[in-house]
């Protein structure tokens, strides 16, 4: 770390180290930022895992959380920090061409604070309708209906296909340029936003030629209700509700997540026994997460038996769920510092009496589906993506595995019990559809195989650690990872000592997930994009936020 | 006993007893004759709703509908009920007339093939000698019905589906069609009655086994294409074009879809059964000791062996659809051109072959 | 060519089964259930911690333990709960602040349960009810105090300040 520190200082030599962090952080100048970046990137920092907007009152800027696709130490995050002090037009510099994700972060950056990143190719919105005004995640946002009344009429079409992009000319204005994203003689599909194979509502503005697809867009936005600004006037405890509505289907991970970044920056132990109690909670929900999506590919497939039954075994998990934490869907059990109430006597012989049962029904649906000849026909031929896009993309968790990226956080660092478990990160080569399938299926036997190891030997001992009654947090950045059924969910919050956090930033690994989807389905079928989508199984809240 | 052609010569005797005039009762036998098919169309057609829906459900460790009447019995009746009741919506920038048409030659097609099934010992509306011809013919009729509510409903995912249908039912025709045409050469005849009457003794696919067997697997699977559903239910494909060719229809024209999507299931079905499996003919043992069984079997009425036939093969049918994903518009192409139509020809080869030798 | 007939096989081998495997679904038991008619028994089987309603418990003489303190007003994050106090002179003379009414709104309500771990007389739960369909809003909106109850008098009298101190269990202490 201290040789990238003076690698960084050769790149930027104003720029300035906090000490004490998490991690190595950097604050530069945004005009040193590309040259960072690209130094960076040459170092082998080519996966950036986040790209937080922020309001410092006196200024704008953006935080990039930056890993690597392969570190040689455990976890390597670097931190860049950037800011302008313009607030009218506050301009920084693009590092989109450098990490291909960014072009969606920066969007979202723009979207929310109004920074305009220099030779973006694509300074659309992400997920505020184009006739929004002004940028809500400013703390000078003033909400008033008045301005930004409930629409009433549809916008027009002209007017949501601009895409503009700012540059630099020679006496350092910015100049916009403004092109359409598609044009006249173009055939346009829209799926969705009411869509049966979207999985939420996402809208899909695809290109054709007869069923041949030529470029996807996504367009966001349809279920974004603000939760990072809802969490900025709400207290920790109250939050994590908020998480199970990102991801509904990963709801605890998620949770896991937050409680942990809050029990990391407020020093708090969590038991031995809750930190187990979370590990079973987390293999189960991965369990019953991949089930809906092997499920919900089937079901878009045309298997709809293959997704019924996918339903009813999950259905088992729901229950084990509701009888110890009283939520089904919104579970609502992990509490700061631990969980929110012992488990259920009848928990242990519940579970127990799951893993058979579940590895028996997955034998089953390799009969059904996977040795199907049609099924397996369709998949194994079309969806590819390589483990450099997989990277440039920043697409974790079991479809970056399949492309034979091992980005399991999981292993990277280990959080809760998954230090004291065996398990297998599941690897694929191949980045096709088909991988992307088995791998769910396989991971449900490895989540099976850590809770058997895990089931009988629950400590025992409080499940709750003491927590003051009013958490404040110190002054600081605080971010956590975790491993969530769709890959690397990350939080970042940013305190000032209050009990109200300053900025909350969720990394959602779904919004990566889509825009793989361009790349990955250019040149294929309409059909193949719906099979594709269904084997990426990303959860559109999680991406909205 | 129970036979129903004696009911059908009691009628006509008794017409003709009542009225002199001879055109006015073909006239009146036809109009009975033609409410009567329709009323048989849509109780199968309900009966099949039922079917399914309760089929399905077990297959998917459901119950299905319990709700209306007795283990959901009435079910069918009420959707047919909110089917009609519903608002035709009629969409800006139709072709309104071809919208409007459409569902009618889709339900024609459907129509006149059922007409000519030959439900039991002298029950059938019409037996041309080119009976088979006729509903080869006549089935594809759908297709055009298909593709123009594809095109007026002025929708892209209409479109996509029409064109999918289009291109599956001009291949799978080729192969149910050369299925047919070998079975054609074992019976030496293209009218339907005479097909049957050939399977007296024993149904063709008893006849011939290894030919009319493979010609059955494949019918199967070409007329299974032909109606849309199942693992080819391309052109509706509800995950992927929401609801294909009809998305924009509603009420009682997409009722029309709806019921002639079933009614093919039934059609496919009725055509395999007097083909391959002797249509009304009761299963008969060719041999000495066997003789109490066959009379045993032909006292069961001829209509219950071609429904009883119908339905096992409707089950058969269920069963495969709802348990295959959908293919894909190439690997559906690649099955007929590359599976089932060179077998099917070398299949006509060895059918006549064995005809000449047999 | 062998390879053309080995896949043709293989592949309906295949398809067949999976043919086998809906076949012997069709006849496991299913796992539908019957609401209206199961009522009885899905009522009485619905696991103790399942958050279908907030409740306040009143005992046998219509006596609650609520002290209208406020705190799982303030902790709720959707402002489900109101609590309506008001003041009144006990018989040595002091004015106390009692609770009036406890106003619940169900349709708002995110089931986080926050209200019921910061609670610190344990005065609310949670009842396993899952019927909550009616036909306007308005019914949505419930109090929770029965008419006419009033505080239970407790020996060890729980001030309303309580949360601020450490308390014995890990419950009182996360607001």
């Amino acid at each position: 770390m201290d040789n990238m520190q003076k690698y960084i200082q050769t790149l930027a030599p104003k720029a300035q180290f906090e000490e004490g962090g998490q991690y190595l952080t950097t604050t530069i100048e945004p005009d040193a930022l590309r040259k960072v970046a690209t130094g960076l990137k040459e170092k082998g920092f080519d996966y950036l895992m986040c790209l937080t907007g922020m309001d410092y009152k006196e200024s704008l800027g953006v935080i990039y959380h930056i890993s690597s696709s392969n570190p040689k130490e455990k976890e390597t995050v670097i931190v860049l920090k950037t800011s302008t002090t313009n607030r009218e037009e506050p301009a920084i510099p693009t590092v989109s061409d450098i990490w291909e994700i960014a072009t969606y972060y920066e969007r979202e950056a723009y979207d929310f604070y109004g920074i305009i990143f220099v030779n973006h190719p694509d300074m659309r919105r992400l997920f505020l309708r184009e006739d929004w005004v002004g940028f809500p995640f400013r703390k000078d946002y003033v909400v008033n209906d008045e301005i930004n009344p409930v629409p009433t009429k549809v916008p027009d079409p002209d007017d949501y296909e601009a895409v503009p992009s700012y540059s630099l000319n020679k006496e350092g204005k910015l100049v916009k340029k403004t092109k359409s994203l598609f044009e006249n003689k173009d055939y346009i599909v829209n799926i969705g936003p009411q869509h049966p194979s979207t999985h939420g509502v996402l809208h899909l503005r695809t290109k054709l030629e007869g069923e041949i697809i030529k470029h996807i867009d996504p367009h966001f936005g349809y279920i974004h209700r603000g939760i990072e600004k809802m969490c900025e006037s709400m207290t920790y405890p109250q939050m994590l509700y908020l998480t199970e509505r990102l991801d509904y289907l990963c709801g605890t991970m998620n949770r896991h997540g937050l409680c942990m970044c809050i029990e990391k920056a407020a020093g708090i132990e969590v038991p031995a026994r809750a930190q187990y109690i979370r590990t079973i909670f987390d293999e189960l929900t991965r369990i019953a997460s991949h089930l809906i999506g092997w499920a919900c590919m089937c079901n878009d497939m045309g298997s709809i038996t293959a997704f019924i039954y996918g339903m009813r075994d999950r259905e088992k998990i729901m229950d084990i769920y509701e009888e110890t934490a009283g939520g089904r869907l919104m579970v609502n059990y992990y509490v700061v510092g631990g969980v929110a109430q012992d488990i259920h006597p009848n928990f242990v012989n519940r579970v127990k009496e799951f893993i058979p049962y579940m590895r028996k029904m997955i034998e089953e649906y390799h009969t059904l589906f996977t040795h199907n000849p049609i099924a397996a026909g369709r998949m194994k031929d079309c969806g590819f993506l390589t483990k450099e896009q997989a990277v440039a993309l920043g697409v974790t968790g079991p479809s970056g595995r399949a492309s034979g990226w091992s980005c399991d956080v999981r292993k990277i660092a280990p959080y809760a019990a998954y230090d004291k478990v065996k398990f297998d990160e599941m690897l694929h080569q191949g980045g096709g559809t088909f991988d992307r399938y088995m791998i769910r299926l396989e991971e449900i036997e490895q989540s099976l195989r850590i809770i058997e190891q895990l089931i009988d030997n629950i400590p025992e001992g409080d499940c709750r650690a003491k927590v003051p009654a009013i958490i404040k947090l110190p002054a600081g950045e605080y971010y956590q990872r975790v491993e969530n059924a769709r890959g690397d969910f990350g939080v970042y919050i940013n305190s000032t000592g209050d009990k109200n956090p300053y900025r909350v930033k969720f990394r959602s690994p779904c919004l990566s997930l889509v825009t793989a989807l361009d790349p990955m389905c250019t040149e294929q079928k309409i059909a193949d994009l719906i099979m594709i989508s269904g084997s990426l199984d990303y959860v559109i809240p999680c991406i909205d936020r | 006993m129970l036979e129903l052609d004696k009911l059908v010569t009691l009628i006509h005797s008794t017409l003709a007893d009542a009225i002199d005039i001879e055109w006015l009762v073909k006239l009146i036998e036809y109009v009975l004759i033609g409410v009567g098919f329709l009323a048989l169309y849509a109780v199968l057609a309900l009966i099949l709703i039922l079917l399914e829906r309760k089929i399905c459900a077990y297959f998917q460790c459901r119950l299905g509908p319990t709700r209306v009447g007795p283990w959901g019995l009435i079910q069918p009746i009420a959707d047919m009920v909110k089917i009609l009741l519903k608002e035709i919506i009629k969409i800006d920038k139709t072709d309104w007339i071809l919208f409007k048409v459409a569902p009618f030659i889709v339900i024609m097609g459907s129509f006149c093939t059922f007409g000519a099934l030959q439900f039991g010992k002298g029950i059938c509306g019409v037996d041309f000698n080119v009976g088979l011809f006729y509903m080869i013919a006549i089935s594809s009729l759908g297709v055009i019905g298909i593709l123009l509510a594809g095109w007026a409903s002025n929708n892209k995912y209409t479109l996509i589906g029409a064109m999918r249908s289009g291109a599956q039912l001009v291949s799978y025709e080729l192969s149910a069609g050369i299925a047919l045409l070998t079975m054609v050469v074992l019976s030496g005849s293209l009218q339907l009655s005479e097909i049957i009457e050939g399977q007296a003794k024993a149904w063709y696919i008893f006849q011939a086994p290894l030919p009319a067997f493979i010609a059955f697997i494949i019918y199967l699977i070409a007329g299974h294409a032909e109606t849309n559903r199942g693992p080819f239910d391309l052109p509706e494909a509800e995950s992927e074009l929401t609801a294909g060719y009809h998305t924009e229809y509603s009420g009682i024209q997409f009722g029309f879809f709806y019921l002639a999507e079933y009614l093919n299931m039934f059609i496919i079905a009725g055509i395999a059964t007097m083909v391959f499996l002797g249509g009304y003919q009761p299963f008969q043992i060719n041999a000495e000791w066997a003789e109490g069984f066959n009379n045993i079997m032909a006292y069961i009425p001829t209509w219950a062996w071609f429904f009883g036939k119908v339905f096992g093969l409707i089950l058969l049918s269920l069963w495969v659809r709802w348990t295959f994903p959908r293919l894909r518009i190439d690997q559906l192409l690649k099955l007929e051109w590359k599976i089932l139509m060179p077998i099917s020809l070398l299949n006509l080869l060895l059918m006549s072959v064995w005809v000449l030798i047999f | 060519m062998i390879k053309y007939i080995k896949d043709l096989v293989s592949g309906s081998w295949a398809l067949l089964k999976g043919m086998r495997i809906t076949m012997i679904n069709f006849w496991r038991p299913k796992v539908t259930e019957q609401y209206p008619e199961n009522r009885e028994t899905k009522l009485q089987n619905m696991c103790e911690r399942f958050r279908g309603e907030l409740v306040m418990e009143h005992n046998e003489k219509n006596e609650h333990k609520c002290t209208g303190c406020g705190i799982c007003q303030m902790n709720c994050p959707n402002h489900t709960i109101k609590i309506v106090t008001r003041q009144e002179t006990t018989e040595d003379g002091k004015t106390k602040k009692v609770l009036d009414k406890y106003m619940y709104d169900l349709g708002s309500c995110t089931f986080c349960g926050l209200c019921t771990q910061v609670c610190p007389q344990k005065a609310i739960s949670w009842k396993p009810n899952f019927e909550h369909a009616v036909f306007r809003r308005s019914q949505l909106e419930k109090q929770l105090n029965q008419p006419g109850s009033k505080m239970a008098e407790k020996k060890v009298a729980a001030p309303a300040a309580a949360p601020k101190k450490e308390g014995e269990t890990g419950d009182k202490k996360v607001q």
